[in-house]
């Protein structure tokens, strides 16, 4: 315990990534600081570099120019490199991929092995992970044979057990149906108000409304930066930046051409409506 | 889509006596019975069969799964008998044109598609009651001296799992494959043979890059995990043999020594 | 010029080795008329992808009947004549590619169908140009070197190819963007309105195929519960909820708007939705 572990913040400064074999840089001159106990939805359209981005925080990439933070530790020093994956955990898009063990309770264990953990604690780890997550009863399990939802939970579960102050999310809703993805969605704020950081990499705008900051990256670099509000309440600029608009703000807009101007950035329904019968 | 029911080399979660013991000590008597197979001929052969179908009943193992897993192989355990049955010299039974059948080669026809169909049980029942996790753990824990020679044995024994773990997921996304490419025209269901082959490779390439892609996808999720940072693995289930598996099994290798002994 | 696809109580169940096992679809019965395009929308797990299977026989139905105009589909030589005339495009269209080189992987389809020279060279280009693929720059490419979204192009260009009278597709926007989404539904409203084809887009996701579909039928567990206009998904109190679906948010707000009393002419269109509610604004303030 030292110095490094009172830093609980990811710091990414000046960060810049190129793929091997690639002319174009994924990732250009990128700043941003994340905190623990918010979610920050990071959004881009294809091959903006938000997945790229994802990868740096915990170090399965290393910046090409700048620096990432985790915790204090640099992801660029190869010695560290098992010390940010404990810190800063991730999963993935596709459910079947991400699965190694042939029960539930294997799987969420494969982190916690990974480490050397003694049995008694991997024990220990697994159960409460379980327990939070919501699937003890999926403990023995296979998990190939669940539903995608449920295989979700279960790489969450994984990521939980590492004990990380982050969760970074890249795409873990996008394969599933509506059910399914609010259930994760609940999850991670739950999370989150555990004190977890959580960086949700998503294409659906909805997602990124309940998010304490949003970050939208177009060719490598943020394009914006700020709350929902603030980034994704002008529709016009919402689409220049690649993205499909919020219904919401686009009829908002209509309406401000109308001659009523809607107070504040609406982005719910709820929130028009009220200002409807206000 | 379902997922599909493969009876080779595909674990069962319903227990049976045989999933608790120690892997190294499964793995270990399916070697010595293998050797023993070959040692053995005629009746020897017949009672061990017998004796391991038993013991596999006695340990609640489901038979007909087994039988499913030999059914898929028929091929391999009928050409083995023809090739014996008119390839090996002998006195002449029968014989048609060219194509002579004789009496050692019946004997040795049915021995050696014996053999296979003994090491066919032996194989599935060793995959049907040790999840792949727990087969790599201990391979991994009976070559670790090898580690001494730099071998990198902890990879290599999770790649063979998590490879068994891929099979059934690799014939799902087959079938995935044929349907889609049948759905622009392709015969894989032709009576001609020749257009059924042609139209496999259609299927093939696809296949072989999604393995790939997943392979390198499921690699980045271990990474993730911090596999392979340098740490050694410790393990929520332990390999720890204990005293009654390990006497269980020194019986089962004495079981099959007295067999030899069968005139 | 399609002909109307109808499926009466259709069955279908994968055979799992003597198990008993919930069939995959069951008692399903509907009509597909020529040039429909119908958003078959349902949870993972529902049936839908067996559905859009059966409904290009490519699984032919346990139980029940198929009729293709006229003709009713069954048994081997009529499912065979049927297939040729629809066309499926799986999800992860990139499973399918797997020519030496992108025009080759779209001749593929034609070239099966018996199709050489230049009857086949003009289904490529014109597959391609409507897919929004320039064949001048990628033909000779493998497709293995494209970007992810060219090559769900490619291999839609693959089954436009064939020129299909009945195009379903498996859940064919997921993991594109909002460029890549556009992009897809234009080239089927293209192929759509050229060719009088009929369109079956199979998704979980409602908000995809929202501006496209004039009818939704929502599957769960294998049935199929009800066909609506989306209007009929407006007013009706189907519970989309209990079926692991959500009314897209233009499709909530009108809803809501509805519900209140307040009439849009177009619920598809901001400004009317807008027009409407600043009709209700002023007469709110006019009261006052």
């Amino acid at each position: 315990m030292g110095a490094a572990d009172a830093d609980v913040t990811i710091k990414v400064q000046g960060l810049s990534y190129t793929y091997p074999g690639s002319e174009v840089p994924a990732l250009q001159g990128v700043d941003l600081l994340l905190e623990p106990g918010k979610t920050c939805a990071l959004l881009g359209r294809n091959g903006s570099g938000k997945s790229t981005l994802a990868r740096c925080l915990n170090g399965l990439l290393q910046p090409g120019a700048g620096r990432v933070s985790a915790c204090g530790l640099d992801t660029a020093e190869a010695a560290n490199a098992l010390d940010v994956y404990r810190r800063v955990a991730m999963v993935f898009q596709n459910p079947d991929t991400q699965i190694v063990g042939s029960t539930v309770e294997e799987e969420v264990a494969f982190g916690p092995e990974n480490l050397g953990l003694p049995q008694a604690e991997i024990r220990a780890r697994v159960d409460e992970a379980l327990d939070m997550v919501g699937i003890t009863d999926l403990a023995s399990r296979q998990p190939l044979r669940l539903s995608q939802g449920q295989k979700q939970l279960v790489a969450i579960a994984g990521a939980v057990a590492m004990k990380p102050h982050f969760l970074v999310s890249d795409e873990s809703t996008s394969m599933l149906d509506h059910t399914a993805r609010l259930r994760i969605l609940e999850l991670f704020e739950k999370l989150r108000g555990g004190g977890m950081g959580i960086v949700h990499v998503t294409h659906f705008l909805e997602e990124a409304t309940l998010a304490d900051s949003v970050v939208v990256l177009e060719r490598g670099r943020v394009a914006a930066q700020g709350t929902p509000r603030q980034t994704l309440g002008d529709p016009e600029k919402v689409r220049s930046m690649g993205l499909d608009p919020l219904a919401v703000t686009v009829v908002a807009f209509e309406l401000e051409k109308l001659g009523h101007a809607v107070d504040g950035d609406v982005l719910t329904v709820k929130e028009l409506l009220s200002w409807l019968y206000a | 889509m379902p997922a599909t029911e493969i009876t080779i080399g595909q674990y069962i979660p319903t227990p049976t006596l045989l999933h608790r013991v120690d892997p190294r000590l499964k793995f270990g008597a399916v070697v010595i019975a293998t050797v023993f197979i070959f040692i053995y001929s005629g009746w020897p052969l017949l009672a061990f069969a017998g004796f391991l179908l038993a013991l596999l009943a006695v340990c609640r193992l489901p038979l007909l799964r087994l039988l499913k897993a030999l059914r898929a192989v028929w091929v391999i355990v009928f050409i083995t008998f023809l090739l014996q049955l008119f390839l090996t010299p002998g006195e002449v039974l029968w014989h048609w044109g060219f194509l002579s059948i004789t009496d050692t080669g019946l004997a040795n026809g049915l021995l050696f598609s014996g053999r296979v169909v003994i090491l066919v049980i032996l194989l599935s029942a060793l995959a049907m009651t040790t999840a792949p996790l727990k087969l790599a753990d201990g391979l991994e824990s009976m070559l670790r001296p090898l580690a001494r020679l730099r071998v990198p044995v902890a990879h290599i024994t999770t790649v063979l799992s998590i490879t068994l773990m891929f099979i059934p997921g690799i014939l799902d996304q087959s079938h995935k494959l044929v349907r889609a490419q049948m759905a622009r025209g392709a015969d894989l269901e032709s009576a001609n043979l020749w257009r059924r082959v042609k139209s496999v490779l259609p299927v093939l390439v696809p296949l072989f890059v999604k393995v790939f892609h997943d392979a390198d996808e499921l690699a980045v999720a271990m990474d993730a995990r911090a596999y392979g940072g340098g740490m050694r693995r410790t393990r929520l289930y332990p390999l720890k043999i204990h005293v009654g598996e390990a006497v269980l099994t020194a019986l089962f290798v004495a079981a099959c020594v007295g067999i030899l002994f069968i005139p | 010029m399609a002909l109307r696809l109808r499926l009466e109580d259709v069955s279908f169940s994968y055979p799992l080795g003597g198990r008993e096992e919930a069939p995959a679809i069951s008692g399903v019965s509907m009509s597909i008329e020529p040039g429909d395009i119908l958003c078959l929308a349902g949870a993972n797990g529902s049936g839908k992808s067996t559905l859009a299977q059966v409904c290009t026989g490519l699984l032919s139905p346990a139980s029940g009947a198929l009729y293709y105009g006229d003709r009713r589909i069954q048994g081997r030589s009529s499912l065979l004549q049927f297939r040729r005339s629809a066309g499926l495009l799986f999800q992860n269209p990139e499973d399918q590619l797997f020519a030496d080189t992108v025009e080759k992987d779209i001749a593929f389809g034609p070239r099966n169908h018996g199709l050489r020279g230049e009857e086949l060279a003009r289904r490529v280009r014109d597959a391609a140009a409507l897919v929004g693929l320039s064949l001048d720059d990628l033909a000779s490419r493998s497709p293995f070197s494209l970007s992810g979204g060219e090559q769900r192009r490619a291999a839609l260009a693959g089954v436009l190819a064939l020129e299909p009278e009945v195009l379903v597709l498996d859940e064919p926007f997921i993991g594109l963007d909002y460029e890549g989404r556009t992009g897809l539904a234009e080239a089927l409203m293209r192929y759509h309105d050229e060719r009088g084809a009929s369109i079956v887009i199979v998704t979980h996701d409602l908000s995809y195929a929202w501006s496209l579909a004039t009818r939704f039928g929502l599957i769960s567990e294998g049935r199929l519960e009800n066909v609506m206009t989306s209007d009929g998904m407006l007013a009706g109190d189907a519970d989309l909820a209990s079926l692991g679906m959500q009314l897209p948010q233009w499709g909530a707000l009108a809803r809501e708007l509805m519900r209140a009393g307040i009439a849009v002419d177009d619920p598809a269109d901001p400004r009317s939705l807008a027009g409407a509610m600043a009709k209700r604004k002023e007469a709110a303030g006019a009261g006052d």
